[in-house]
């Protein structure tokens, strides 16, 4: 037990030891910029293809990425982004947990002299610079929504409205609820009460929960999720009850999304879906990392810039013009020329 | 010779030694240390002595539950619902755009600010909250084990369920900024040269200790963890004991809601959503057992160290984000192997001390 005892303490006073070297030594510069590009997850078609185009881009500009997944945890994204301000990064891009989440890390990174760029979820205020790129949720939502609504005027009858929310705990999920809300409720004569249906972004959940939503409201006619990623589950639920059906079949349920992926383009494609709001990812993952390279150039530890993604709701009556303008339809197409 | 049989056992002697975690921690730091030189950097060793202190309140909480032989899966449920609603005692000003439909507007909170909003009395009254919700959670759950015969696992989990979904519709799934800079300050403020979390938290520690290892109440803790029928014969109140431990583990996540909000900078309905695995695994790492009886403050300690080093270390690999969470699981299991090997070591050598 003594010898025990004995090593112990010889580990830790060499411990002690090489902590005090470690802290008098410093790292070699390198001429390589680093970049910790920190997400919160990427449950969802849009922040793979997001997290594919930022990484591979800035790779292949010779610029070294740590990617750090912070699993929906607003807390461990705050310590990975302070780990990598410890590592002396020259940048940060970051996908934050939620709005306020951005605010205080925002606050990090500035304290550290540090440009950090948020990707696609902005901060809820601006007391602290940064660079942010950001859609409008909540119009792009309601701008699909209002499509949908005008499709189920035509149809002269009262419509059962129901909505798959997502995780309350995500601005974007919010956002994209509010927008469903205005678009219906500037209805009040054609939608009975929506009927909510919570996802929490997740398939299973999504699946036994819209099955029991359905169990108790068969008539539902009217459909938004507020991710595209979800149209499986729906299909999966709709089909059994006969209601998966093309548009202009009276069983037609009125589909709308929101993102923008490929499976939302191939579904508008086949005529199961309306209308679904999109993203332009490639617009925006493009603008933060040229923004975040501007100002590591420039030099600017604390720079501020809010970039717009406008977005726009792919409608069956638009569609031919506008979707080259769709992430989802672009991903597909690379794939079948590759 | 016997200096050979000294070597021989050596290795054996540190596996089975108390500290044999917190030795596997620093050998895997100095390891990292020589491949990244700024893990030991004053900087990183900030970031990662300010991880430890929230998690391990944590921990030290789930220690006494797993002790008497039960699980708190509650915790984390715990921290949200506190720290939203000592948010609602604190915060200086709502958001009406956010807010003004919620049920408590204008009852508990409006535009100006939460219930006691610019009280000198505000801070202290919401940790008052939080510490007392808490505690009552605690209760709630202990009861239900102690009481009514419940599974933990179940009564746990349903009280997870219950007090997340608590924590949102309370908030509806806002998030509580403005929070006073005082209570801030706890989570990320000094006294002196010390942080405050370090403070609050090694002051916890130290109790969690002197009720464990000085009082009577610590012996039934323990008692009641290794064979509650026993305990019961011997007239431990095995009932309070549980309740107790529970109330202790409801008032520990409350601490860490506080450390968390703190330096989050905001009442959270989702604080904490994914640390259950962390608070458990810290404490099964450290050597607290999952079967009730066994469990040491320095145990939860050094399983907090290790899981923070390593979650630390792998952030300053420049490898993909899967390669990290693969590597995480790796090493968590190389630890378990080796916790299950220094079980059956210890007890081979019980057999063999019982043949001679």
């Amino acid at each position: 037990m003594e010898n025990a005892k004995r090593f112990i303490l010889f580990i830790l006073l060499g411990v002690v030891l090489l902590t005090y070297a470690g802290c008098s030594r410093k790292d070699k510069p390198s001429d390589q910029i680093t970049i910790c590009f920190a997400f919160q997850d990427l449950e969802t078609e849009y922040w793979v293809a997001a997290h594919k185009a930022i990484t591979e881009t800035l790779r292949a500009r010779n610029i070294r990425v740590l990617e750090r997944n912070a699993h929906q945890d607003a807390n461990r994204q705050l310590e990975q982004i302070r780990d990598a301000i410890a590592q002396d990064v020259d940048g940060i891009i970051m996908i934050p947990q939620d709005g306020e989440s951005a605010v205080t890390i925002i606050g990090e990174a500035n304290q550290a002299g540090i440009p950090i760029g948020v990707f696609n979820r902005p901060p809820a205020d601006r007391s602290k610079p940064a660079l942010v790129v950001v859609a409008d949720n909540e119009r792009i939502a309601e701008e699909a929504v209002a499509y949908m609504a005008e499709a189920a005027q035509k149809l002269n009858r009262k419509m059962t409205p129901l909505i798959l929310v997502g995780d309350l705990g995500d601005q974007n999920s919010i956002e994209r609820k509010n927008g469903f809300y205005k678009a219906i409720n500037a209805h009040p004569d054609l939608f009975k009460e929506p009927i909510e249906v919570p996802t929490k972004w997740d398939a299973v959940t999504t699946l036994a929960n819209l099955e029991a939503a359905l169990q108790v409201e068969p008539r539902v006619d009217f459909l938004f999720t507020s991710s595209d990623f979800l149209y499986p589950q729906v299909k999966a639920v709709l089909e059994p009850l006969g209601k998966w059906k093309p548009i202009g079949d009276p069983a037609h349920v009125i589909l709308g999304g929101l993102d923008g992926d490929s499976a939302a383009y191939t579904l508008m494609k086949e005529g199961y879906v309306d209308a679904t709001g999109v993203q332009d990812l490639f617009f925006e993952a493009d603008a933060i990392m040229e923004a975040l390279l501007d100002a590591i150039e420039k030099g600017q530890s604390t720079p501020e810039k809010w970039i717009q993604d406008p977005g726009f709701a792919l409608t069956q009556e638009n569609m031919a013009e506008r979707e080259m303008d769709m992430w989802g339809y672009r991903i597909l197409k690379a794939e079948a020329g590759s | 010779m016997k200096m050979y049989r000294i070597l021989l056992r050596w290795p054996e002697k540190v596996v089975l030694s108390d500290h044999f975690v917190l030795v596997l921690t620093a050998l895997y730091f100095l390891l990292i240390w020589a491949i990244y030189p700024h893990m030991a950097g004053h900087r990183n060793l900030a970031n990662l002595l300010s991880n430890v202190w929230p998690l391990l309140a944590l921990v030290i909480g789930q220690m006494f539950v797993l002790i008497v032989g039960g699980i708190d899966l509650s915790q984390t449920s715990i921290m949200a619902v506190t720290s939203v609603l000592g948010a609602m005692v604190m915060a200086m000003r709502f958001d009406p755009a956010k807010f003004q439909h919620n049920p408590l507007w204008g009852v508990i909170f409006s535009e100006q600010g939460g219930w006691l909003a610019g009280h000198s009395s505000a801070v202290p009254a919401a940790i008052f909250v939080m510490l007392a919700i808490g505690m009552g959670i605690g209760f709630l759950n202990g009861l239900a084990v102690a009481k009514l015969r419940m599974p933990p696992f179940m009564v746990t989990l349903v009280a997870m369920s219950f007090f997340s979904g608590l924590a949102i519709y309370l908030t509806r799934s806002e998030n509580i900024m403005h929070l006073p800079a005082s209570f801030i300050a706890i989570g990320k403020g000094a006294v002196g040269p010390i942080p405050s979390a370090l403070l609050i938290v090694v002051s916890l520690a130290a109790v969690a200790f002197v009720i464990l290892n000085r009082s009577v109440l610590g012996r039934w803790f323990y008692a009641v963890g290794q064979n509650i029928r026993t305990a019961s014969v011997s007239g431990i109140p095995t009932d309070r004991v549980v309740i107790l431990a529970y109330v202790f583990s409801g008032f520990c996540a409350g601490i860490g809601s506080i450390l968390y909000s703190a330096r989050l900078e905001a009442g959270r309905p989702t604080l904490g959503r994914n640390l259950l695995l962390d608070v458990i695994g810290a404490a099964v790492i450290g050597g607290i057992s999952l079967f009730g009886g066994k469990g040491k403050v320095l145990w939860a300690v050094y399983g907090v160290l290790f899981f923070v080093v390593l979650d630390n270390s792998l952030n300053k690999m420049p490898i993909e984000f899967y390669s990290i969470d693969i590597i995480k699981g790796c090493v968590i299991l190389m630890a378990a192997l080796l916790d299950a090997l220094r079980t059956r070591i210890a007890a081979n050598q019980v057999i063999a001390v019982g043949a001679a």
